[in-house]
């Protein structure tokens, strides 16, 4: 019971400190302490984020941004996957491979961005491209991480059980290499939506990027703030998503004597 | 030895492999450049300064960004760190703020601060202070409790207590926060770049392109990767050297 | 304390003696690594039935005997044969419980899962495998924990879930590479009786590697002594004690005490 009171409590001092630092911009607004073009009080921007919501005016960008990011991302951690899996089987690969791989890791998936502009203009294509590309290398990185420390010991209890290579995989490897793969697929996902993003900017394609982009040109800030607002909601629930389906899949962990 | 070789093998391969077809095929890309030709441009951009020029410009956001990240996010993450319940109060609105993917602000730094230094910087400020925040507190929360217990004991100053327990008990871990947050730097500072900023490697690139140089952004492409990497190999160095105990502590990801 | 309630039953008749079919045949097999010779070259018969005990010091090369039995690793020259058939890798009516528990069971299945593995892996329609799976869990004292993960049972439940596996496989050999060695004292008696019934019950054919000399004799029909440096069989002792055994009165037996006086010399002097 003190459990589910010290919850409340916390709660509701967090929701009140959320409160209060609304307060103190709403304040601030109406005093024009702020420049109320840059940061417009949150009667406004909320009023207008409610608006959009009602008339239905922000769901067909908020809905391409997220299929872009989420095609992109799904293409790139099944491709991330098998490629991880394959990769890691071979001590060849990985030698082969490593450098091109440790390249790969700190680069930018956006300085891509002109190179796949010269191959597809300024496209739908372009935009899957390269936020596929982008969340690839995480996913691929934490796949050959994953699959690479399955136990010795499992794979000898694979062969002593002659398991088919298909059951190999789907039982043995698949499962430990998991926890890795999900760590990855996170990180690839919050890589998607940045380059959905940047991409509809880019190149002016429907999306929430690009209402920010033809808000700002107005000086239109409480919708330019209602979009980076869903961008907000749209990465909070993604995560959010991920992260439970994590701790569903992965519930063996936490599990001790 | 011969380890490092193979490593070598592929990339080789691919040039020598990319060179030739230009060679041998009759009617080659103009827009997929040829390795000779690319490191040519490369050589040139070297030498007249441009390139160095452009680094520095995209260096000099992304380390200002980090600066403000780095020390707003440990000072708070150490302060929230030892406060817990505050901690837990604060911590919902930031993970509410942190999914916000800093490039969406990029319109409104725009607003505020026209194109520039600033601007860009503000964008990475905003993208590295979460990672730096979550794991300074991570890191603090996660100190023996016997040495705070100590600094309880010898009756140290809060100032004492934070610089000589807390900050090098912690110390490692952070380390390994602010390694990720620079590599997180480099990579928005890039990607403003291409969006919008007309500074930097990243804006190098879009003009390159935009100028038909296909050459040079190409380039410029290969200098990006050679400078990220560099980067996250000193930065390693750095670690390994100073606080060897924080090896292999997080996964390294790339933003 | 009593320990006929840990010993295999007064209530169990005297079993038929062990037939003397051969099942297991290792022809000149020996095993080296590169210029190192771990095994040299040996031939050993098990027959059916038979509880084959292999005691050594550490080093002596008994993990890689058992390693060569199961087909995990191929010898560097001579041929084994079990029932006839040649090894050549591993097969599933030959099981191998490994030392370490906690790294051959999967710790994201349950320990039901991880017994059905053993039943899917041999082709068992998926309808039979609940019952099946409480059957060997009722057997190996896991009935409570069925829907636990390895990660919550102790050492000792862990590897009765290993043994249970190995016991869905049906298998014809049981290989045991020092499977009690890391548990404590109470829970290694429990399982050496266990493991010693369920063996009779079954006539499987077990081969039996542990480093505790007192353990090989008190389950063994045979002791087999391996030398290190290269391995090579020292002795080979068929222990002619009655089952079933007890983990009290047998000890104390004065037959059991001259095995042990006399082999332990052996161990002493290689």
């Amino acid at each position: 019971m003190t459990r589910c009171f010290k919850w409340l409590i916390d709660q509701s001092g967090a929701v009140a400190f959320m409160a209060g630092l609304l307060a103190l911009w709403q304040i601030l607004s109406y005093y024009e302490l702020i420049s109320p073009l840059f940061f417009p009080s949150p009667a406004r921007t909320f009023s207008t984020l409610w608006t959009q919501l009602l008339d239905g005016q922000i769901w067909p960008p908020t809905l391409a941004t997220v299929m872009r990011m989420v095609y992109g991302w799904v293409a790139a951690s099944i491709f991330g996957v098998i490629l991880g899996a394959l990769i890691a089987r071979s001590m060849l690969a990985q030698g082969l491979l490593n450098p091109i791989l440790e390249f790969m890791r700190p680069m930018p998936a956006s300085a891509f961005i002109p190179v796949a502009i010269l191959a597809f203009g300024l496209t739908n294509q372009m935009s899957t491209t390269i936020i596929a590309f982008g969340s690839l290398w995480p996913v691929l990185l934490a796949a050959i991480q994953g699959f690479r420390s399955v136990d010795e010991r499992l794979y000898e209890v694979a062969d002593a059980l002659r398991l088919s290579a298909r059951e190999r995989f789907f039982k043995v490897a698949l499962p430990s290499a998991l926890p890795d793969i999900m760590a990855g697929a996170r990180v690839g996902l919050a890589v998607a939506l940045i380059l959905a993003v940047v991409t509809e900017m880019q190149a002016s394609l429907p999306g929430l990027g690009q209402n920010i982009l033809t808000a700002q040109r107005a000086f239109r800030t409480p919708e330019l703030y209602a979009s980076v607002i869903m961008l907000g909601v749209i990465g909070f629930v993604a995560s959010g998503l991920l992260h439970w389906c994590e701790r569903h899949t992965l519930r063996w962990r936490q599990a001790h004597g | 030895m011969s380890r490092k070789f193979l490593g070598l093998v592929l990339p080789l391969a691919i040039l020598i492999g990319w060179e030739a077809i230009w060679y041998l095929a009759a009617n080659p890309l103009e827009s997929i450049s040829r390795p000779s030709q690319i490191a040519l441009a490369l050589m040139h951009g070297l030498s007249d300064g441009s390139v160095l020029l452009l680094t520095w410009q995209t260096f000099e956001s992304a380390l200002l960004g980090f600066v403000i990240a780095a020390g707003l996010g440990v000072l708070t993450g150490i302060f929230l760190g030892l406060a817990p319940q505050l901690e837990r109060l604060v911590r919902p609105t930031v993970d509410l703020l942190r999914p916000i993917p800093s490039v969406a602000l990029i319109p409104l730094a725009m607003l505020i601060y026209g194109f520039g230094v600033r601007m860009e910087s503000s964008i990475v400020a905003f993208a590295c202070i979460w990672p730096v925040l979550l794991i300074t507190i991570a890191a603090v929360r996660g100190i023996e409790p016997g040495l705070l217990e100590v600094s309880h004991a010898l009756q140290l100053s809060t100032w004492q207590r934070i610089s000589r327990i807390v900050v090098p008990a912690a110390m490692s871990r952070i380390a390994v926060g602010l390694q990720l947050a620079l590599a997180i730097a480099l990579v928005v500072a890039v990607t403003v770049e291409i969006v919008i900023n007309p500074r930097g490697l990243g804006y190098g690139m879009m003009s390159a392109q935009q100028s038909l140089q296909f050459d040079r952004m190409y380039a410029l492409l290969l200098w990006t990767g050679l400078t990220g990497w560099g980067l996250s190999r000193l930065s390693q160095t750095l670690i390994d050297h100073y606080s060897p105990a924080s090896r292999a502590q997080l996964p390294r990801s790339p933003a | 304390m009593n320990h006929e309630t840990y010993g295999t039953g007064p209530g169990v008749s005297a079993p038929a003696p062990a037939s003397h079919t051969v099942a297991l045949k290792t022809s000149n097999v020996s095993m080296a690594f590169g210029p190192r010779t771990v095994i040299a070259p040996l031939d050993l018969t098990v027959n059916a039935g038979e509880f084959l005990c292999i005691v050594g010091a550490s080093g002596c090369g008994k993990t890689t005997l058992l390693r060569l039995l199961a087909g995990l690793v191929t010898p560097t020259t001579g041929t084994l044969n079990f029932l006839g058939q040649a090894i050549n890798g591993p097969a599933r009516d030959r099981a191998i419980v490994f030392q370490d528990y906690g790294r051959a069971l999967l710790p994201w299945r349950t320990v039901a899962g991880n017994i059905a593995l053993a039943l899917e892996a041999c082709g068992i329609p998926k309808d039979q495998h609940r019952s099946k799976v409480e059957q060997l869990a009722a057997t190996m004292g896991l009935s409570h924990a069925i829907n636990q993960y390895p990660s919550q049972l102790s050492g000792g439940m862990q590897q009765r879930v290993q043994i249970a596996r190995c016991l869905a496989q049906d298998p014809k050999l049981l290989l045991m590479d020092e499977p009690f060695g890391a548990l404590d004292a109470i829970t290694r008696q429990n399982l050496q009786d266990e493991v010693a019934r369920l063996a009779q019950e079954r006539n499987t054919t077990v081969v039996f590697i542990t480093h505790d000399l007192e353990e090989a004799i008190y389950l063994g029909d045979r002791v087999v002594v391996l030398a290190a440096n290269p391995g090579r069989i020292a002795a080979d002792i068929t222990i002619d004690i009655p089952r079933p055994r007890n983990q009290l009165t047998t000890r104390e037996d004065r037959k059991f005490l001259e095995y042990r006086h006399d082999i332990y010399g052996l161990l002493e002097d290689h």
